[in-house]
């Protein structure tokens, strides 16, 4: 059993907000999608797994590791990337990497050298290597987070958010280097973009308000929706009064008219036509419905 | 919009809890500011509400001050850039004048209130309980209000001025930070400047310039005058209030309300290399991270090195260092000396000069990169990855402060190289590494490191660089004042005592034993400081003390315990070791037990002062001195005779106060009891069973024991050493009361309600009269001593040397007098070399060749001839024109340079090794002050030796200054007129410094007390201008008159008193014609003002 078992985690800050509320979570070796609204606490139950902050409730289990009496020994299998970080702006890539591969008690010299390079390549910034990390992109630096993550060969590795504000080609290429390293690790990703799990997860969980609302395979959770879900195009005058009639969980806007997704048991009358449910709708119906 | 930006500037600032901090900061501050300033200054007469005190208070805490005026005043622009808000306000439509206006105008205000509080605290401090009033003029507004408008202003305005600018323009936090130090160092450098008016006009806090501007004012007007708005202050005032403008208008100039701006960033956006086609297939490479304890000192050394390495790279390093360097270059390295003459560049010299200068560098260094290392991963945002990883706290720390100490020891040898650099243009080519290496290495490295620990734990403990730094300079004060304020013991007192001085006869001698048992206590107190700074650190965002507290107790390792505990112990028995040391094998007495114990002395001893008690007549004396165990046994025989009316029946003896000291099997040839009544102060009264009576004498034996125990922590014991012991025969049993143990500071009599203390008799009073010296035990002796040492080294007295041979590799000598002597005699010994000449002086009558020997250490070559030459010019014009010399040799010796000074005794003249022998005499422009010195201790064996003088007011005219004059006619023999008017003109110089800090009303030469400015530099003048008056062979021959009738031993006439002044003065009226006779009124018995 290498599962990391987060049981009945709760915690509440200073000023009042319950960003944890008895989280319970078990997560296998592969990718795992943390599916949450900005602000749903997703950060701080990375953080709080990734060893950087204390739980006022509950228990981590990674293995037979009690992570939160602990600490340190998940640190030596953990490759964590923050949502946002720096990096000294002076420094190269390959010099702060070989920094932090020396923290992570990788200290014999060729082997760092070695997963340096590799990871370098890896993540495409070999050329770069020796330019100072001031002058980096968003996506190089995102890139470069993404190696040192990884330069311990992590056994749980936790992203969170790590696709904000990489172009598409960028978000691709990341998510192959991830799925890659999810084939022997536990990779818990933490987004707000639907895409993100859907393309990458078997399993997943969305939470809200520092709750999780479902967890589980995104196709079978899909299929709780399957043969409820209406759609209408609508005027946009006309979406307070639907949001009144009907269940409402999404609106957006369609060629300047108005598109409503609808639950509903029954056929909820003209206009509505049965459509086949996508992860973006169960997130929409979760969050509304919570 | 002006008012907008006004307001918003004020109230930003009223919001900021920093604004409070710094205004209570300075106001505590300047509530004690006059005694911070002045501390070890004596005041003299002028009072500590004066306003020139008080502006030279205000100028220097304004100036140690900028860097907070930089942090108010460089920030208000660099904020909106700071906070990326500038595209928002930019944006809009405002005038330029508008925003920079309100923005200065506003963060003004707010310093101007800020440092209202050094007004508001000074004006505080008067009214201090511990204040005397004596020291005070009654409270007056204006004294205060004047300097702070007329001062602090200016520079207040200067600073601001300045900072607003570099602060808008640079867009840099650093610069801000670091503008205060710089404007710091610029006032430094001011101080190199050699003419005193630009001097003056330069400096941005007007210290020397208030200086210059109250050159040649009496205590009077120091007491009344408010800071002249005139002359040099006036200048200064508006040269700087000029730089300030001009620092406006430039930064209005060239500001410009864009965002980006194109000139400052530059930076090349690295290429993005699209070779994306080849993607990296391979798996990625297995790692095998190790934790055990060689992988964790590898990571403490590889990132130390990184720390370091990152501190090397910014620019404010540089800039700190290129400061100081430039400080260093300036003010260059002064080797003067008390005497106005340069040394050579000796590497101690040299070593303690750098060490000076480069201190607050140090400190700067320490304070500012403890706080960027602490938190450099938390300042880019880097900690999340930082504390992700599994680095323990204790290692990650500890690398911190390895890479800081990497970084002080990069400094220190850069000016290691500086200062050979510098002795190799002076022309001196003796490098001694070894004692460069240890100057620094030995003696600062420790006091910053331990320094650096307390960094580190004050920046984990407040959690928050700002306040880290702070309680880091806060905590440097606290402790600068703990040890004023009398936590003395080096266990208590945090870093310990300093290293005692270095000298080139002694090395570091046995104080180096005491140092490092210290060093190492309180290095391992920083390391449980270290402990507790890395459980304080806790990885993670916890905040708050006890929260990060008891997060980091989670996060230790069971080994790091065991390591906490072990340091613990080890602390702790050190800390035990040494206090069995310093506490159980000797005796610590703090400053209050020192004070009650003077005191009870007195109380119950005073009683004696003048009880009639034996003189001493003959002393026999085997001395076996142990320099490498700092010890001693003597074996000593007094004759006593009791030249008193009155029949002795007790014999009162007092045993040196000095722990590790004892005096046992004392007996007499007469039987005695003792009465120990007094035994707590070692004061032993026998009772002898039969009286003696007058003119009877009596034998007395004693045995003398020094036998060191462990170590001191003190520096103290500096009379026996492993190369270089002197002392002289204070250290032996004494008769009666003794004057020198009573407590001298008038505040300490006051609190044990003890009379103010005399500093000399009256010149008619009677029982001074017959006494030489404060309780004399003797009216001049016969001496006879053996005494042993370890060989090679070479030991000293007074006296023939008789015999001398080596037994069991000790060189024994035996040195006799063939004629009675004052009861004044050294022991010395030491490695010696022995310079030797003989010669015939001049006016000694028998045909006796005199044996002159210089016993120097190799090495000290330099001024050999010189003092030679001036012992024979000293005892042929002396000889000739006073008296015949009266013993067949003159020895000098050097002694180490613990004490800096040069003694007569009989026949000997001790020298320190840190003058004379290493002046660098240039007789191009110097005066020949190694001639000089040497001159005026010969002139001792006449004056003092020959002849001594009743120890009242004026005894020191009779002493010193007639030496001067003797000393001042030799100089004169041998060099120009001009070199002879240099010599007066320093004396002038020296007599005008130290009559303005002198807090007593000015004496007559005639009734000086113990003033040495009257009569050294005075007294110098004063003969000189009487040789022109009366005649160089008048004054002479009144001498010759004078010591031919008065001198203590074989004299025509027996006197039953030694002589004073007013017998001297009628010897030079003997010689003055009736028309100049006013000549002598004017100069010894009034106060004139010198020209």
């Amino acid at each position: 059993m290498q599962d990391l078992i987060i049981s009945n985690l709760s915690k509440t800050y200073k000023n009042g907000v319950k960003a944890l509320q008895d989280i319970t979570l078990q997560i296998p070796i592969g990718m795992y999608g943390l599916l949450g609204p900005n602000g749903a606490g997703k950060s701080t139950l990375m953080r709080t797994i990734a060893t950087l902050q204390t739980p006022d409730f509950g228990s981590i289990q990674l293995g037979g590791l009690d992570v939160l009496a602990q600490p340190n020994e998940l640190r030596k299998v953990l490759g964590y990337l923050p949502q946002q970080f720096g990096v000294y702006p002076a420094l190269s890539a390959e010099l702060l990497l070989d920094h932090l591969a020396v923290l992570k008690g990788i200290i014999n010299s060729k082997e760092r050298k070695e997963i340096i390079q590799a990871l370098l390549h890896k993540v495409n910034l070999y050329e770069v290597r020796k330019q100072k990390l001031g002058g980096f992109s968003g996506g190089m630096k995102q890139r470069f987070g993404i190696a040192q993550a990884l330069l311990n060969n992590p056994k749980l590795l936790i992203v969170d958010e790590p696709t904000a504000g990489l172009d598409p080609v960028e978000r691709n290429r990341f998510y192959n280097l991830l799925s890659e390293v999810g084939e022997q690790t536990i990779v818990i990703l933490s987004t707000h973009i639907v895409d993100d799990v859907k393309e990458l997860c078997p399993r997943m969980a969305i939470i809200n308000k520092g709750k999780v609302l479902v967890q589980g395979n995104p196709l079978q959770i899909m299929e709780n929706l399957q043969g409820r879900l209406y759609e209408k195009m609508i005027h946009k005058n006309e979406l307070e009064h639907y949001k009144n009639e009907y269940q409402v969980i999404s609106d957006r806007l369609y060629l300047g008219n108005q598109i409503v997704h609808v639950l509903s048991d029954k056929h909820p009358g003209s206009g509505f036509k049965l459509i086949e449910a996508n992860l973006e709708d169960v997130y929409m119906s979760q969050i509304f419905n919570a | 919009m002006f008012y907008e930006f006004f307001i918003f500037e004020i109230k930003y600032r009223l919001k900021r809890p920093e604004t409070y901090f710094f205004f209570l900061l300075l106001f505590m501050f300047s509530a004690v500011g006059v005694e911070f300033v002045f501390q070890g200054i004596d005041l003299g007469l002028v009072k500590k509400n004066a306003p020139l005190v008080i502006a030279k208070t205000m100028g220097a805490i304004t100036g140690l001050s900028m860097i907070i005026s930089s942090m108010i005043m460089g920030v208000p622009v660099l904020r909106d850039f700071q906070y990326d808000v500038t595209s928002l306000i930019y944006v809009n439509p405002i005038a330029k004048r508008d925003y920079l206006l309100g923005r200065f105008l506003g963060s003004f205000v707010v310093l101007l209130f800020i440092f209202s509080a050094v007004l508001w605290g000074m004006m505080i401090g008067e009214f201090m309980p511990w204040n005397k009033p004596n020291e005070f003029l009654p409270f007056q507004l204006m004294n205060y209000l004047q300097p702070f408008i007329w001062v602090v202003l200016p520079t207040l305005f200067f600073g601001a001025a300045v900072f607003f600018a570099t602060g808008a323009l640079t867009k840099n936090l650093m610069v801000v930070y670091m503008q205060g130090v710089v404007i710091f160092v610029l006032f430094m450098i001011t101080k190199g400047i050699t003419n005193e008016t630009l001097q003056a006009l330069f400096d941005p806090f007007s210290l020397t310039t208030l200086t210059k501007a109250s050159k040649g004012w009496t205590v009077a007007d120091r007491n009344a005058a408010l800071i002249p708005v005139s002359g040099i202050m006036l200048l200064n005032r508006f040269f700087w209030i000029g730089v300030g403008i001009l620092a406006l208008a430039i930064g209005y100039n060239k500001f410009k309300l864009i965002v980006v701006n194109e000139k400052v960033s530059p930076k090349k956006q690295p290429q993005e290399i699209k070779s994306t086609a080849v993607i990296f297939t391979k798996r990625l490479p297995l790692v095998t991270p190790v934790y055990d304890m060689k992988a964790q000192f590898v990571q403490l050394l590889l990132n130390a090195w990184f720390h370091s390495l990152s501190i090397l790279k910014l620019i404010s390093f540089w800039a700190i260092i290129l400061c100081c360097f430039v400080v260093i270059l300036v003010n260059s390295v002064s080797l003067g000396n008390a005497y106005g003459v340069d040394s050579y560049p000796t590497t101690y010299f040299i070593i303690e000069e750098l060490r000076e200068m480069s201190i607050y560098f140090f400190m700067i260094i320490l304070v500012f990169y403890a706080g960027e290392i602490m938190w450099k991963e938390k300042d880019v945002n880097l900690n999340l990855i930082h504390d992700a990883t599994p680095l323990a706290s204790f290692v990650n720390l500890s690398s911190r402060f390895l890479g800081l100490l990497l970084i002080y020891a990069i400094v220190m040898l850069s000016l290691i190289a500086a200062g050979m650099l510098f002795q190799t243009f002076n022309g001196y080519y003796h490098y001694e590494l070894d004692v460069y290496f240890f100057g620094f290495f030995l003696e600062l490295f420790p006091f910053l490191a331990l320094y650096t620990f307390a960094a580190i734990f004050f920046q984990a403990l407040t959690g928050n660089k700002f306040m880290g730094m702070l309680a880091t300079i806060a905590f440097a004060i606290i402790n600068v004042a703990i040890g004023v304020f009398g936590l003395e013991h080096a266990l208590l007192n945090f870093g310990g005592q300093a290293l005692a001085s270095y000298s080139d006869m002694n090395g570091y001698g046995h104080f180096l034993t005491a140092y490092l048992w210290v060093k190492i206590y309180w290095v391992l107190f920083g390391v449980l400081l270290l402990i507790f700074a890395s459980i304080l650190m806790a990885k993670g965002n916890e905040t708050g003390l006890s929260k990060r507290w008891t997060s980091g107790l989670k996060q230790i390792e069971k080994s790091f315990r065991i390591f906490s505990l072990v340091c613990l112990t080890l602390f702790i028995s050190i800390g035990s070791y040494i206090f069995y040391n310093t506490n159980v094998l000797n005796e610590f007495w703090t400053k209050g037990e020192q004070s009650d114990f003077r005191a009870g002395y007195e109380k119950a001893l005073k009683q004696f002062e003048y009880l009639p008690q034996p003189k001493i007549t003959a002393i026999k004396l085997k001395v076996d001195l142990f320099p490498s165990q700092r010890a001693y046994q003597i074996k000593g025989e007094y004759l006593l005779t009791n030249i008193s009316p009155v029949p002795i029946r007790q014999i009162h003896v007092q045993k040196l106060l000095e722990s590790n000291l004892t005096l046992t099997d004392v007996s007499f040839n007469c039987p005695a009891t003792t009465n120990k009544r007094y035994e707590k102060y070692h004061y032993i009264i026998y009772e002898l069973s039969q009286p003696l009576a007058s003119g009877q004498t009596l034998r007395m034996n004693f045995k003398q024991t020094l036998q060191p125990k462990g170590f001191e922590a003190d520096n103290s014991d500096i009379d026996v050493v492993d190369n270089g012991t002197f002392f002289d025969n204070a250290v032996l049993p004494s008769f009666g009361y003794q004057k020198k143990y009573e407590l001298q500071e008038e505040d300490d009599r006051k609190h044990f309600a003890l009379l103010p203390r005399k500093h000399k008799a009256k010149r008619d009073d009677v029982r001074e009269l017959v006494n030489a010296r404060s309780g004399s035990d003797s009216d001049g002796i016969n001496l006879d001593i053996v005494i042993s040492t370890t060989a090679p080294q070479t030991a000293l007295t007074s006296g023939d040397l008789v015999a001398k041979w080596n037994t069991n590799d000790r060189n024994y000598f035996h040195y006799k007098t063939n004629q009675q002597i004052i009861n004044f005699y050294p022991i010395v010994s030491a490695d010696y070399q022995v310079m030797r000449d003989t010669c015939i002086p001049l006016g000694n009558t028998k045909n006796k060749p005199v044996d002159l020997e210089i016993y120097y250490q190799k090495g000290y070559e330099y001024n050999l001839k010189r003092m030679m030459e001036s012992m024979k010019m000293s005892l042929d014009y002396y000889s000739k024109h006073f008296s015949p010399y009266q013993y067949q040799q003159l020895r000098i010796v050097e002694f180490p340079r613990y004490r800096t000074f040069a003694q007569s005794l009989p026949g000997i003249i001790p020298f320190s090794e840190a003058i004379g022998f290493v002046m660098n005499i240039d007789d191009q422009k110097d005066v020949d002050m190694a001639f000089y010195v040497t001159a005026h201790e010969v002139a001792h064996q006449w004056w003092g030796l020959q002849l001594e003088a009743a120890n009242v007011q004026g005894q020191n005219m009779i002493l010193e200054t007639l030496a001067q004059y003797s000393a001042m006619m030799v100089l004169k023999a041998k060099y120009s007129d001009k070199k002879v008017q240099q010599f007066l003109k320093f004396q002038l110089n020296e007599y005008n410094e130290a009559k303005l800090k002198s807090s007593k009303k000015e004496l007559p030469l005639a009734l000086v007390e113990n003033e040495e400015h009257i009569y050294y530099n005075k007294g110098a003048i004063v003969m000189y201008e009487l040789q022109e008056q009366i005649g160089e062979e008048h004054v002479n021959k009144a001498l010759q008159h004078f010591l031919k009738d008065w001198r203590s031993f074989n004299k025509q006439k027996k006197l039953n008193r030694y002589a004073t002044t007013l017998d001297l003065i009628q010897y030079f009226r003997g010689v003055t014609p009736d028309l100049k006779q006013h000549v002598i009124t004017d100069l010894f018995e009034k106060v004139n003002s010198m020209k």
